[in-house]
């Protein structure tokens, strides 16, 4: 065999996936090096429910708080790749949220963050717990407060909204007062402070633009109308008036918008005058309801 | 502590609650009375919380024992439960419940396959203790042990049982060894119990039923305004006033399929079997939404249209305009609140009466909709009963009236044909004086007085009331009397008046009741009699 030979056999060879069972073994073993470790880990996913044995080497990994943070991190991400498939995982998905209650609470923050997203997104009721009492007793916090309100708002049934609304009232952040609005978007009993909101010209457009996408989903009428005094008013932000015109152009009732003759005149300026962006929302209004 | 001021009890001092009323066998029952969804102690709680809360309580019944009215709750997570807790939790319960019955083995079935694939470790050791180890339990492990507690009594779900050994089926090894050991255990030949096969205890049927006079009046509904899937607005007395109605309830952002989405498809195959059996245009249906702030008429419109609810005047899906608050109290619906948000409810059915009363419900466990249109058409029919019913009442009052008619003509019949002359002089004006003198009519106006006086006696015997068979056969002795003395013609005159209202007692009085009935025709136990 001639050298050329030998090396094309080798690199064939070194390219061949090495078995799951293989990839298995270096992925669990505290002697081989983390980064090799992590690699194994990629490979893994499909094998990871096969046996109890691999199972519980791979919560171990995840669990165990004296491995390197970067398998445990591979370790995580090969379970959740695993458990995509719900009919194959369905034997190791009680060992699996036992092992994520468990590293919910880990000292590391990302693996921690990771973890309770899973489990919320899974309307864990532990996970639920754990957040709503970090929202409530900031030095219980798990992860920052607009995380968990993100995470919690996977859930409309979280009884976060009362946690939700005093964060807005008295926010920590603009993150989490942000974060906290939205998750108010399904909550019926806030449309008033949606309102007030979107009409505050003091206000952030952000916020002013969430406030208008929760009154489409709590309040469709109160939203038109007053995307309608917006439009109306020439001292109201660009922005504003643009998501206002795009609220009517796409939800507004075509038979009342078509009669509005001071709102067609008002909205036929702005095409012609308004800033850019304003300016493109308003042809598009045009187009649709004519001139 | 008095149970009916627990509305704002932390969750540490439900525990206690819970403790104390284990401990006390004299309070056992309120476990039960916990378990209502719209009782307040789960007013304003969260979903997880009223998880947790309930899913002791059924642990507490697993400690003291299922009594019948609590197996209905028991049986109803089974049915349509998708949290694991609580799942687990009533297979844990049930076991408690003294005697195993052969009816219990497809609930635990269908829980296995309604949860495998949420089988999420559960611990019972602790209130609000979620499970972070291997040694906690699960809810197939747990459905699996109450299987085997019911031992031959599950053999018909051994082909179901077998099939979760099929190695797609993904079950864990450890399961699937539990599985086999419970197979062995059913499989194990025993004595015969003498069990009912696949009945359930009595007191458990999910339907009741109520007599016509025994409905709660919905009066106070009358003007309770609702729009409907096409922005429509209509009051409760427009449509439902007139004919049956079947009624769900429901709320679109509902998390359990098992529940507002399954009652939302079950109704669209209940208009189904009302179309082929030609009582579509006599029989309404209504879906009313829990949540009718969240739930806009588009919402409704097109949570129906995707499950097949068809829609036209006389079916609607509808939402009260001014919240649910009095629909609720009016059907007591079991259903609690976080704000304007469902935190738990129960599967739901009614049929209302052509006057807007219930007359029926179906809780807690799936109904059926044949059942539920069985129910219905029974309704329409007494409809036209009590219309039948309006008919002969006033048939039964003219009869007296009759009966008295001729007691007046005995009393006051002329002796001679001078006096028969005298009275005709008086009836001149109307143009009497051609009618002969006959005697012969004493003698019918006699005969018809017996006769009403043998009727009133016998629908006196009928209808078990016999104070006015004692008022007419006074008068008739009054009447007989004042014949034999001129100046004793007074006693006549209170004669008629006793036989005129001992006749109407009789005809206007009904049967004595004897008791509400379910649709078994047995006495609705008390915690049930709730119309």
């Amino acid at each position: 065999m001639t050298t050329k030979s030998k090396a094309t056999k080798k690199a064939k060879s070194s390219k061949r996936p090495r078995s799951a069972k293989a990839a298995m073994a270096v992925a669990t073993s505290e002697q081989k090096p983390v980064k090799q470790r992590v690699a194994a880990m990629a490979e893994v996913p499909l094998a990871v429910c096969d046996s109890d044995k691999d199972l519980q080497s791979m919560l171990t990994v995840l669990t165990n708080k004296d491995e390197p943070i970067e398998v445990r991190l591979a370790a995580l991400q090969s379970l959740q790749a695993a458990s995509f498939s719900v009919i194959a995982f369905e034997s190791c998905r009680s060992d699996y949220i036992a092992a994520l209650r468990k590293v919910a609470t880990d000292p590391d923050p990302e693996l921690r963050q990771r973890v309770l997203g899973i489990l919320a997104r899974e309307k864990d009721g532990y996970a639920q717990k754990k957040l709503l009492e970090g929202l409530q007793k900031p030095e219980k916090a798990l992860v920052p407060p607009e995380k968990a309100l993100q995470l919690l708002s996977y859930d409309i049934h979280a009884e976060a909204y009362p946690v939700a609304r005093a964060i807005v009232n008295k926010p920590p952040s603009d993150t989490a007062r942000r974060e906290a609005l939205r998750l108010l978007a399904a909550d019926a009993k806030s449309a008033p402070v949606f309102e007030k909101l979107l009409r505050d010209k003091d206000e952030d457009a952000e916020i002013r633009q969430i406030s208008a996408s929760a009154l489409q989903g709590l309040k469709p009428d109160k939203l038109q109308q007053n995307a309608r005094e917006i439009l109306l008013d020439d001292s109201d932000h660009d922005e504003i008036r643009a998501t206002s015109l795009t609220a009517i152009t796409q939800f507004g009732d075509e038979e009342e918008v078509s009669k509005d003759e001071i709102l067609k005149k008002k909205i036929n300026r702005i095409s012609k005058k308004g800033g850019s962006k304003v300016k493109q929302s308003a042809r598009r209004f045009m187009t649709k309801y004519g001139r | 502590m008095e149970i009916a001021s627990i509305n704002s009890l932390s969750e540490t001092e439900f525990e206690s609650l819970v403790e104390t009323i284990v401990n006390d066998p004299a309070r056992h029952g309120q476990l039960t009375e916990l378990l209502h969804e719209d009782h307040e102690i789960y007013d304003q709680r969260g979903a997880a919380t009223t998880v947790r809360m309930r899913g002791w309580l059924l642990i507490g019944l697993a400690r003291v024992g299922v009594s019948d009215e609590a197996l209905i709750f028991v049986l109803e997570e089974l049915d349509t439960g998708t949290d694991p807790y609580l799942v687990a939790a009533a297979a844990h319960a049930l076991r408690a419940y003294p005697k195993p019955t052969e009816a219990f083995a497809p609930f635990l079935i269908r829980a296995i396959n309604n949860i495998r694939f949420r089988n999420d470790p559960v611990s019972f050791e602790a209130y609000g203790e979620y499970a972070v180890d291997e040694e906690s339990t699960n809810p197939v492990a747990e459905l699996l042990t109450s299987l085997e507690w019911l031992e031959s009594r599950a053999r018909g779900v051994l082909p179901d049982l077998e099939a979760l050994l099929d190695k797609r089926n993904g079950l864990s090894s450890s399961l699937q060894a539990q599985i086999k050991q419970t197979i062995a255990f059913i499989r194990t030949p025993d004595e015969d119990s003498g069990d009912d096969c696949c009945v359930l205890p009595a007191a458990l049927r999910n339907k009741f039923a109520w007599n016509l006079d025994l409905r709660r009046r919905s009066d106070q509904l009358e003007t309770t305004v609702f729009e409907d899937h096409n922005r429509d607005l209509v009051t409760f007395g427009e449509f439902f006033k007139g004919r049956p109605t079947i009624v769900v309830f429901f709320y679109t952002r509902c998390d359990n399929p098992l529940k507002c989405s399954l009652t939302i498809t079950k109704l669209a195959r209940t208009q189904e079997l009302l179309k082929e059996r030609g009582l579509i245009d006599q029989i309404n249906t209504a879906a009313i939404t829990y949540d009718p702030e969240f739930d806009t008429a588009e919402r409704i419109q097109g949570y129906g249209r995707n499950r097949g609810v068809s829609f036209d005047l006389r079916h609607r899906m509808l939402r009260a305009t001014d919240g649910i608050e009095p629909l609720r109290r009016h059907f007591k619906l079991g259903v609690n609140f976080i704000e304007s948000l469902v935190n738990r409810h129960r599967v739901e059915a009614y049929i209302l009466d052509h006057r807007g009363q219930v007359a029926a419900v179906f809780e807690r466990i799936h109904w059926n909709e044949e059942d539920l249109v069985r129910q219905a058409t029974d309704i329409l029919q007494e409809q036209s009963v009590a219309s039948e019913r309006k008919t002969s009442v006033r048939k039964q009052t003219a009869s007296p009236l009759l009966g008295t008619m001729f007691s007046i003509g005995f009393a006051f019949f002329p002796k001679c044909p001078i006096c028969w002359a005298a009275y005709l002089s008086v009836f001149g004006i109307a143009g009497l004086e051609q009618v002969p003198y006959s005697p012969w009519l004493r003698t019918v106006f006699a005969i018809v007085m017996v006769i009403n006086l043998a009727s009133v006696w016998l629908r006196g015997r009928a209808t078990g009331r016999m104070l006015g068979f004692y008022l007419v056969s006074l008068g008739a002795t009054a009447i007989i009397v004042a014949k034999f003395r001129d100046s004793w013609a007074a006693l006549a005159v209170i004669g008629i008046l006793l036989t005129l209202s001992g006749s109407m007692l009789s005809a206007l009085s009904g049967r004595k009741r004897k008791g509400v009935t379910n649709d078994g025709g047995m006495q609705i136990p008390p915690a049930l009699r709730r119309w």
